[in-house]
């Protein structure tokens, strides 16, 4: 069976299986699941290992009237390691989730989600057409949305998947209207062959710009980028794992996965500079907004926003390799942080308020460590992996003209902050004393096979990635690759990042009450709050939502609908019983009436026809 | 002779199967369910036998020459793929129904509306046509009047004289085409391919579109669908709808595509107005039936931007909404009336957390409402993407707006899934029983089947569809 | 054997027959001998009196009707039967003739025998009934006769067998007799006395008058007055189309709110009325005179079964208004259908007489380029159903009250299966009706 076959279906059987097996034994479905995980792996590393030329099929889905609707595949570099991110990092999850899900009763369930989740993606990065695309594309949508709400019985979830699938919805039918818009005006929905062609220059402008731009409304809606990112905070109601899957393996990744694969075409407008700015300002508002989440997850959250954005960013700027290799870092670290959080939580009974913790150092010494590669290769602190990455992008920005004013700064403050706020999350939780004894004495140490493990791989691979980067940006791209350089770049950011992890120090390890009292302080408040509640663009949308669809437009339908349309057919009623009142009163039931009218009625209809014939 | 018999053949057998077996009720369910079984076999084989191109004459019976009223039976791939529909809901209708009480008459009737549904699809004579068009209305009076919900009177008058005025005007398009061509085959007046006058155009158009239907005569819709019995909503939106449908593709644009072409932009506009005026509708409700109903609306209203295209594509793709929309609608349908029937009330307010009492619905209604808001793997995106390919191809980019009708459609069902099917636990479901009887659910489980099946593999119906239309007079 | 004789002659020996089980089978058998002779060609068979195979078909038709009607009556309808015997007689002769002379007398024939019919009082309310359709009907006679008079003032000769007329004279005096027989045909104005008589007189009665008479009158008028409409300029016949329209309208809109069933029936009458005027304004397609037949014969089955059944459930349970029809369905399921589908097929549902007859007759409307007064008759058509299913929604729709079980004569039952059967028949098999004239 070729790799191509397993990556394809086998997530899909996988799914059922493990739902079928674990509706007759808890334990089949991680096993189920865990068997899938590790031979999609596989066939990902086989893929990679034989990687000579792109592996390209070209099926036809089906054909309605004259138009047929492709569903290839095509499996390139830039696949293989999203491939392999989605796989490797989805396998772990799966292997985490054993002990992290292992109380939960709905095993089978979450475990069919996950295979589905993880096929969903598969099919997104192998797909040669923008159907098979969307497709991918759509079927992580509904997976997310199940697995954010998997804890349905309770409102916060709920309501959190449906607000992931609202959100991301909101960005799919601008994708949805961008293939009909390309079938009729490019006459194709390979994505290769519309790079091409935007090379060749044989796409109108404009109809690129306009289909570029809707394609990159889809990216925002499930990349999280500004305005449609709240989603990405709440989804955290979810199970951590999920919470790694979408944010490290998966979703987030496929908006900038889809604007990668059609870099060419992007490149061809000036759709890459709408990017660039959005991206930019994106991840300002997610890198300051982290500096005051209470919650682990959502700090993990909005620096996930920040760093798909820096991701963004470097795409936006013109460099293809600096943007996905900092996706792929991000992709790894991320998921380590969100899994040793995960870690964390687990261990502290699903407590995740960062003030109740404190000193865990010493009990969760692995975890600690772990967390701390994953923290430092996010602040961008050589040799980990996430340093070379961001260097690139912020260079890579400086370097183009049209990015160096406004998105090289919001960019550049974006990545400083990083250190600052993970730097905040890991003093809270391992440093200092215990805020809450009771907590701390029942935080028990985690099982090494099924939870420290997997992080330790990551952590490995987090500091292993560090030293093939430009192989990794060589193979996605398949150009060679030249590290872009800004004179004195690096001594800034150095100086920068010292500064404000000196300043996290002492905020967060050695004056914890002064950091209390700056955060009561009326005035600082404000800023607190607007940050701490993602600058209100979640209260905004809602409000437009709840009040101008809701309650005005939607409710000025139901208005209409009742009282004008159906008032005037249900009015027709009214009408004959007016008439019938009327005409009624000339029944009078007197014959002389009866009479009369006979031959009034027969005078002037012989007046009629005499004038009539008289004529 | 036999054809003649499947129309006929019913409709006498309603009565004789009601005298019979009134004492006996649970046998009319198994009759009803051996008959339209055979209809389905009937038509399958129908469709084998069709030749490449045009009809099948299956027979002409009760020759009036003075009058050209003769019962001529034949059918094209169109008319075959509303008959295999047709009987196949018919089934599931029966599946669906099988607690239904009062089931002697309950299932005659349902034996009657097949009889007439297998006349309206197969004659080609415009009045014996408008004949079973308007024999449906009969026996889905009474299933709507009799066995509906707390306002059915009501309903069910509105809805039989709602369609049957729209009928009317069909009625008066179909003497002034007899007038104008002295035909009345629908085959012979396309062949004779008259210029004819904008008031036929326009008075087959609204009689169709109130079947559709289509803003702004879709209120009887609501009402109609809300009342009746779970299954004959089914019916209603699975069948009744579609007729409307078949009408509007084979009187209006067959008969007269150059009118067509010239009226296109007013049927689009009300297509698009229908879509999104009952999109907003949906997002608007409370009543859980009512939101699936006017969701079936805003799908309609897909369909008529679809055929408002005039072209081959834009025609495939709206036999293929129909179809889909039959299989999505229907379970939302059912599961609502279930709901209903289980907890008592209409309100989604007083819901909440029913997939921990009914997981296996619950899922299955999640499939249907995401086939509905159009996710890739159900019939409801390849309904809207090829919709939006064949629009976009006839009235440019800017008719891409439709999307955001899928927007919508996610904005209602998403927000009905969290107010029904997840959330915290009300009192009214943790207080209710929700069995189902096991035959219930496998009608179901089929629709959800069908969902699945056709939006993976929508080759065949897209086969179907190319034969149908390749040939279509007029059509680009 | 002259059809004619043999009816009358029925009925000249009928009142001798007391036994009533006896002379129901005497006056069964005297329609059965009377269709034999029609099937051999007999007719009236004497001057100015011409049978066609047209004629012959309804004449069918009426014996049929009458047979079933036979069947129905009651111990105490020993003199129904006499007098529907003279009915089907006069009906036989007035469908035959050919002149204005003879028209006008058979169908003053028929006008006496009504109001022998209707005097067969029980009640005050049937009295009531009895009056006003007695001076409505001298009201009618007198503008008949004046009508006649002016026509022969103007020199024409009214024993000839084409009825032309070049004069405005004429043309006038004829116009004036037919409003005059509209009185019978229960147009507007003359409709006035029709909806109170109707509802008052019995159900029995009133079936004969508004079904057999009506019919007959309008089939025979149509028939004479034939050359006369073709004649008639645009106005007159747009003037024709108003009374149809203004009759058909007033009709339904008064049925739509009546509570007495009686009189629901009796404005759908009015409304049918309407309907029959079509053909009448519509002439000049070749379409007329099979659409008026065709009404015919549907509103004949359909028109007296339901007030046949309305007199059994009346008789039985004392039914009158809708409030009592509750639940009929549940607990008499038989006569609730033979109602509801005679109901069905007056609103002019398919594969029921009461469609292709509405079908037909109203084609003739848009053969004759009158299309908007089809629109209107159409959408009335719509409006009636809103009645008629109104009434349907009380017998099945509507949990029943406690009421007895119908038991119900086998030979009522009879009587409503043939009429049943009629229905059907000619709301599937259109071809006897269209052969006739081809």
């Amino acid at each position: 069976m070729s790799s191509v076959t397993i990556l394809l279906f086998w997530p899909f059987i996988g799914a059922v299986a493990a739902f079928i097996l674990g509706k007759a034994n808890k334990k089949m479905a991680f096993w189920a699941a865990e068997i899938v995980g590790i031979a999609l792996f596989a066939a990902s590393l086989m893929l990679w290992i034989n990687y000579t030329v792109p592996i390209s099929i070209d099926y036809t889905w089906f054909t309605f009237g004259e138009t047929a609707l492709p569903f290839g595949i095509y499996i390139d570099g830039l696949s293989i390691v999203m491939l392999l991110i989605a796989t490797g990092l989805g396998l772990l999850d799966i292997h985490f989730a054993h002990d992290y899900m292992g109380e939960d009763n709905d095993q089978a369930r979450y475990y069919a989600k996950v295979l589905f989740f993880i096929g969903g993606m598969i099919l997104l990065v192998i797909a040669k057409d923008m159907i098979g695309m969307f497709v991918g594309w759509e079927f992580m949508g509904l997976a997310s949305y199940l697995l954010i709400s998997f804890w349905h019985t309770k409102s916060a979830p709920a309501n959190a998947g449906m607000q992931a699938f609202l959100y991301t919805r909101f960005g799919d039918v601008f994708i949805f209207a961008a293939i009909g818009l390309l079938l009729y005006f490019v006459g194709t929905l390979d994505l290769v062959e519309i790079n091409t062609m935007a090379k060749e220059g044989s796409i109108d402008h404009s109809v690129a710009l306009v289909i570029a731009l809707f394609i990159f409304v889809g990216a925002i809606g499930k990349s999280g980028q500004f305005p449609l990112y709240p989603w990405l905070m709440n989804a955290m109601e979810g199970p951590t794992t999920v919470s790694a899957l979408i944010h490290g393996a998966t979703m987030v990744n496929s908006g900038i996965y889809i604007v990668a694969r059609l870099f060419d075409f992007y490149a061809s407008t000036e759709a890459l500079l709408v990017v660039a700015n959005v991206a930019a300002l994106s991840a300002f508002i997610g890198a300051t907004s982290a500096l005051v989440q209470r919650e682990i997850k959502k700090v993990l959250a909005y620096s996930t926003m920040s760093h798909l954005s820096l991701a963004f960013v470097g795409l936006g700027v013109g460099s293809l390799a600096a943007g996905m290799t900092h996706l792929m870092n991000h992709a790894v670290f991320k998921a380590l942080l969100f899994l040793a959080a995960g870690a964390v939580i687990f261990a502290a009974h699903h407590t995740k308020d960062l003030w109740r913790f404190g000193g865990l150092g010493k009990k969760l010494t692995l975890i600690a460590a772990v967390m701390a590669i994953g923290g430092l290769s996010l602040s961008g602190i050589p040799p980990f992996s996430g340093f070379f990455s961001k260097d690139a992008v912020l260079a890579s920005a400086m370097v183009n003209p049209d990015t160096q004013g406004l998105v090289s700064v919001l960019a550049t403050i974006a990545g400083l902050l990083s250190i600052a706020y993970i730097g905040r999350v890991w003093l809270l939780l391992f440093t200092g004393k215990p805020r809450d004894e009771a907590l701390y004495e029942s935080v028990k140490k985690p099982s090494f096979l099924w939870i420290t493990l997997p992080l330790v791989i990551m952590a490995l691979i987090t500091l292993g990635l560090g030293l093939y980067q430009s192989e990794a940006a060589e193979f996605i791209t398949g150009e060679p690759y030249v590290q872009p350089h800004v004179d004195g770049l690096l001594i800034g950011l150095f100086i920068g990042l010292g500064l404000l992890a000196l300043i996290v120090f002492g905020l967060y390890y050695k004056g914890l009450k002064l950091t209390e009292k700056i955060s009561n302080h009326p005035f600082l408040k404000i800023f607190h709050q607007l940050l701490f509640n993602g600058y209100y663009v979640e209260y905004m949308i809602t409000w437009f939502s709840k009040n101008i669809i809701v309650a005005s437009v939607a409710k000025a339908a139901t208005w209409i609908d009742l009282h004008i349309i159906d008032a005037i057919v249900n009015g027709s009623v009214g009408l004959t019983q007016a008439l019938f009142k009327r005409l009624k009163v000339t029944q009078t039931g007197l014959i002389g009436d009866y009479a009369g009218m006979m031959v009034a009625g027969l005078a002037a209809l012989t007046i009629l026809m005499i004038l009539m014939e008289g004529a | 002779m036999f054809y003649l018999t499947l129309i006929f053949g019913p409709l006498f057998l309603a009565v004789v199967v009601y005298a019979l077996f009134r004492n006996f009720e649970g046998v009319v369910k198994y009759i009803a369910l051996a008959l339209f079984a055979k209809m389905l076999a009937a038509s399958i084989e129908l469709y084998n036998a069709l030749p490449a191109e045009g009809y099948l004459k299956l027979g002409s019976f009760l020759h009036v020459e003075a009058f050209n009223y003769v019962l001529t039976l034949q059918v094209d791939m169109l008319s075959v793929v509303m008959l295999i529909l047709s009987s196949l809901l018919l089934i599931l209708v029966t599946l669906s129904s099988w607690t239904m009480k009062n089931q002697a008459a309950y299932f005659s009737l349902l034996i009657m509306f097949s009889g007439a549904i297998f006349g309206v699809f197969m004659s080609t004579n415009l009045i014996w046509f408008f004949i079973f068009w308007e024999l449906t209305l009969v026996p889905m009076f009474f299933l709507v009047g009799i066995w509906g919900a707390e306002q059915r009177v009501y309903a069910a008058v509105k809805f039989f004289l709602y369609t049957h005025v729209a009928s009317m005007l069909i009625l008066l398009a179909f003497y002034l085409l007899y007038a104008q061509t002295g035909f009345l085959d629908v085959t012979l007046i396309k062949e004779a391919a008259i210029a004819t006058p904008a008031l036929v155009w326009w008075l087959l158009f609204l009689g169709f579109a109130v079947k559709l239907p289509i803003f702004p005569f879709h209120t009887w819709l609501p009402d109609a669908h809300v009342q009746a019995p779970a299954p004959i909503s089914v019916l209603l939106a699975g069948v009744l709808l579609k007729m409307g449908a078949y009408g509007m593709i084979r009187f209006v644009i067959e008969l007269m595509p150059e009118s067509s072409r010239e009226y296109a932009i007013y049927m689009l506009i009300l297509g698009l107005i229908t879509a999104f005026f009952a999109g907003f509708l949906a997002i608007y409700q409370t009543h859980i039936k009512k939101m699936v109903a006017y969701s079936s609306i805003s799908h309609m209203g897909l369909v008529m931007i679809a055929i408002a295209t005039v072209s081959y594509e834009g025609l495939s793709a709206a036999l293929y909404e129909m179809i889909g929309h039959a299989f999505i609608i229907s379970p939302l349908f059912l599961i609502a009336g279930y709901l209903h029937h289980k907890t008592g009330s209409w309100q989604m307010g007083d819901m909440g957390g029913i997939v921990q009492r009914a997981p296996y619905v619950s899922a299955i209604f999640v499939l249907a409402g995401m086939a509905a808001l159009g996710l890739p793997g159900t019939m409801g995106f390849i309904g809207e993407i090829t919709i939006l390919i064949s629009a976009i191809k006839v009235n440019g980019a800017w008719i891409a707006v439709i999307a955001l009708a899928s927007l919508i459609s996610a904005g209602y069902l998403i927000w009905t899934f969290r107010r029904v099917i997840y959330g915290e636990m009300s009192p009214v479901v943790a207080s209710a029983d929700f069995k189902m009887h096991k035959i219930e659910f496998s009608a179901l489980v089929l629709f959800a089947g069908l969902i699945v099946l056709f939006g993976l593999y929508p080759q065949p119906i897209f086969d179907a569809a190319n034969q149908a239309f390749a040939h279509f007079g007029g059509v680009q | 054997m002259s059809l004619f004789a043999l009816l009358f002659g029925g009925a000249l020996v009928s009142p001798l027959i007391k036994n009533m089980a006896l002379l129901k089978l005497f006056a069964l058998l005297i329609l059965l001998w009377s269709g034999y002779a029609l099937s051999q060609g007999a007719g009236v068979g004497l001057v100015f009196f011409e049978q066609s195979s047209y004629v012959r078909l309804f004449e069918a038709v009426v014996l049929i009707v009458s047979a079933a009607l036979i069947l129905h009556l009651d111990k105490e309808d020993h003199g129904t039967i006499t007098q529907l015997l003279f009915i089907a007689a006069a009906s036989m002769a007035l469908l035959e003739s050919t002149t204005l002379l003879s028209f006008v007398i058979t169908f003053e024939a028929v006008s006496i025998i009504s109001f022998v019919l209707v005097s067969n009082i029980k009640d005050a309310t049937q009295a009531e009934g009895a009056i006003k359709m007695f001076f409505a009907g001298a009201l009618a006679s007198g503008i008949i006769l004046f009508g006649l008079g002016l026509f022969a003032v103007s020199g024409h000769d009214f024993n000839a067998s084409a009825l032309s007329v070049d004069d405005t004279f004429g043309m006038i005096a004829l116009f004036i007799i037919l409003i005059g027989i509209f009185y019978k045909l229960t147009i507007f104005p003359m409709h006035t006395w029709a909806a109170d008589t109707y509802a008052q007189v019995s159900h029995t009665n009133a079936a004969i008058l508004s079904a057999i008479v009506k019919t007959v009158v309008a089939l025979a008028t149509f028939k004479i007055f034939m050359p006369f409409l073709a004649q008639l300029g645009e106005m007159p016949i747009y003037l024709l189309a108003a009374l149809a329209v203004i009759t058909m309208t007033l009709g339904n809109i008064l049925a739509l709110y009546q509570k007495s069933i009686a009189r629901i029936l009796a404005y759908s009458s009015i409304a049918h009325a309407g309907y029959m005027l079509i053909p009448f304004a519509a002439v000049a397609s070749t379409y007329a005179p099979t659409g008026l037949l065709y009404i015919a014969v549907a509103y004949i089955f359909m028109q007296s079964a339901v007030f046949l059944v309305l007199e059994i459930l009346r008789k039985e349970l004392e039914i009158k208004t809708l409030d009592d029809l509750k639940g009929l369905g549940q607990k008499n399921p038989l006569y609730a259908l033979l109602f509801t589908v005679q109901l069905f097929s007056l609103a002019g549902i398919p594969l029921l007489a009461g469609f292709i007859a509405k079908a037909v007759a109203f084609y003739a409307g848009v053969d004759a380029g009158l299309w908007p007064l089809i629109m209107i008759a159409l959408l009335n058509s719509a409006l009636s159903v809103g009645y008629y299913a109104w009434i349907v929604k009380h017998i099945y729709f509507d949990e029943a009250q406690t009421k007895g079980v119908i038991t119900g004569r086998f030979t009522a039952l009879l009587g409503q299966l043939i009429l049943l059967g009629g229905t059907i028949y000619f709301g599937v098999i259109a071809a006897d009706i269209f052969g006739v004239l081809s």
